[in-house]
């Protein structure tokens, strides 16, 4: 089988459209973990009658996530410009569009998060705190080990959201496979090549989810 | 060994200990008895602040715990076992490893911590199986491991909230033998929140009954042994065709 010529003849652009929407989800994702587990972790704790409960922090952590995850993503790229330009020096470009990406990331992430801890029976953080675990040995020996495949799961489902949102990245000249789809397939009626970039983005979605549904049955012993 | 001194705890509304106080002496196998929602598992978890009191002071192997900061607290608390009527077990750690984290929170020596683990898990007769994961195993398997983790720190106390509520009467009478053996073997004072007279009758020297949040009476009673069940299936049929005759 050989390639069809299309993919061929536009192989250094798609080469880089993907490159492109690998730097983007992978910044959201890392803006995930890094800052996304944290917050929902405290999201978790400082909630009603957990170990850190603490209304102030609830409720604005609360709020913050809610509007950043009530705007429209298209709006939320364009509101936070200045904001990148602030961190960037630029709002165009692919580095430019990982501002706006990790924001929506943490928010989104942060409330699967905070799922996944809510689901942990409420016995075992008694028996955490019975032994005299500090918050920290509680969140480590505890939390996350009980809650890992639904923090795995959540991270897959994140990560394909991401993979979503990188695509309208366009706009601001953060190109990747969804913007090339638009600009070439859809602007220049190169429907075939429209129809590749679609087949490659759904390979990608099928093996994230694939990886993702493996790892967290892997290590879900409950 | 454990004081509790005039302690109150309300929730919301509801007033579930009223004004209590009561001393537990070291070495006793002490039985909390008493209706649902009489207060007995809020006076048990009142001992290791797992419930803050609104008044009153708790006072634990000579250190008041009311008066700790929660570094303190934490502190006092590895050497306050606790077991649980669901176990709460971490589902995600093998046997062996649910054993070793109450070790690792307080910073037992790395070198020394397989073979205590293994001791403990020895001590309630599952080292066999300190590979498999808690849904692996049986309820009384899963006790005797919440056992053993409570056991790791070598506490002077051991609080037992509803211990064999969800087992079935031999492995109950299975878990009391382990707990009894740790009162004599290891000199560790318990304390049994129980709705079931028998479990109370069987191990405990002393018992106090719970009604409506308060400490109606304390008596002293000879424990009455383990009634080890037949658990053969004749057995039930026997019970079953004198049915009538007495209440076993």
């Amino acid at each position: 089988m050989t390639m069809p010529e299309i993919l061929v003849q536009y192989q250094a652009e798609i080469w880089q459209a993907i490159v492109e929407t690998f730097i983007m989800v992978g910044v959201s994702i890392l803006a995930a973990v890094l800052i996304g587990l944290p917050v929902g972790t405290l999201l978790f704790l400082s909630r009603k009658g957990n170990i850190l409960e603490n209304r102030i922090i609830f409720s604005s952590l609360n709020l913050v996530v809610n509007i950043i995850r009530s705007f429209p993503f298209l709006l939320l790229v364009v509101f936070l410009i200045p904001f990148t330009r602030l961190i960037i020096g630029t709002a165009i470009g692919t580095a430019a569009a990982t501002v706006p990406l990790s924001i929506i990331a943490i928010a989104h992430y942060s409330r699967l998060v905070e799922q996944s801890l809510l689901d942990i029976p409420k016995g075992v953080l008694e028996a955490a705190i019975s032994m005299g675990a500090s918050v920290k040995g509680i969140i480590i020996k505890f939390l996350y080990v009980e809650a890992r495949s639904g923090l795995v799961l959540g991270l897959t489902t994140s990560i394909i959201s991401f993979i979503s949102y990188s695509t309208i990245m366009g706009v601001v000249g953060g190109g990747g496979i969804g913007d090339f789809a638009i600009r070439y397939g859809y602007q220049q009626f190169k429907t075939d090549l429209m129809v590749y970039m679609i087949i490659i983005m759904v390979i990608l979605v099928q093996f994230i989810q694939f990886t993702g549904t493996t790892v967290s049955r892997l290590i879900d012993k409950r | 060994m454990i004081k509790l001194k005039n302690v109150t705890k309300s929730f919301s509304q509801f007033s579930a200990i009223k004004s209590t106080s009561l001393t537990i002496h070291k070495g006793e196998i002490y039985g909390i008895i008493g209706a649902s929602g009489a207060g007995k598992s809020t006076l048990l978890r009142l001992m290791n602040l797992l419930e803050i009191p609104d008044n009153g002071e708790v006072e634990v192997n000579g250190q008041c715990l009311t008066e700790m900061t929660s570094k303190q607290l934490r502190h006092a608390r590895q050497s306050i076992g606790m077991i649980f009527q669901h176990f709460n077990l971490v589902a995600n750690k093998s046997v062996y490893d649910n054993v070793a984290v109450p070790l690792e929170i307080a910073k037992f020596p790395k070198q020394k911590l397989r073979n205590r683990v293994v001791e403990c898990l020895q001590f309630v007769g599952l080292e066999s199986l300190q590979d498999k994961y808690p849904a692996e195993l049986s309820g009384g398997q899963k006790q005797r491991v919440a056992i053993a983790r409570a056991l790791a720190n070598q506490p002077q106390v051991l609080l037992c909230d509803e211990p064999t509520s969800s087992l079935d009467p031999n492995t109950t009478a299975e878990i009391l033998g382990v707990l009894e053996n740790i009162n004599k073997r290891l000199g560790v004072t318990i304390v049994i929140v129980s709705h079931e007279m028998e479990v109370i009758k069987s191990i405990c020297n002393r018992v106090s009954v719970m009604a409506e949040g308060e400490c109606y009476d304390t008596l002293s009673v000879e424990p009455s042994g383990i009634q080890h069940l037949n658990s053969s299936p004749q057995w039930f049929v026997t019970q079953l065709t004198k049915a009538g005759d007495d209440d076993a």
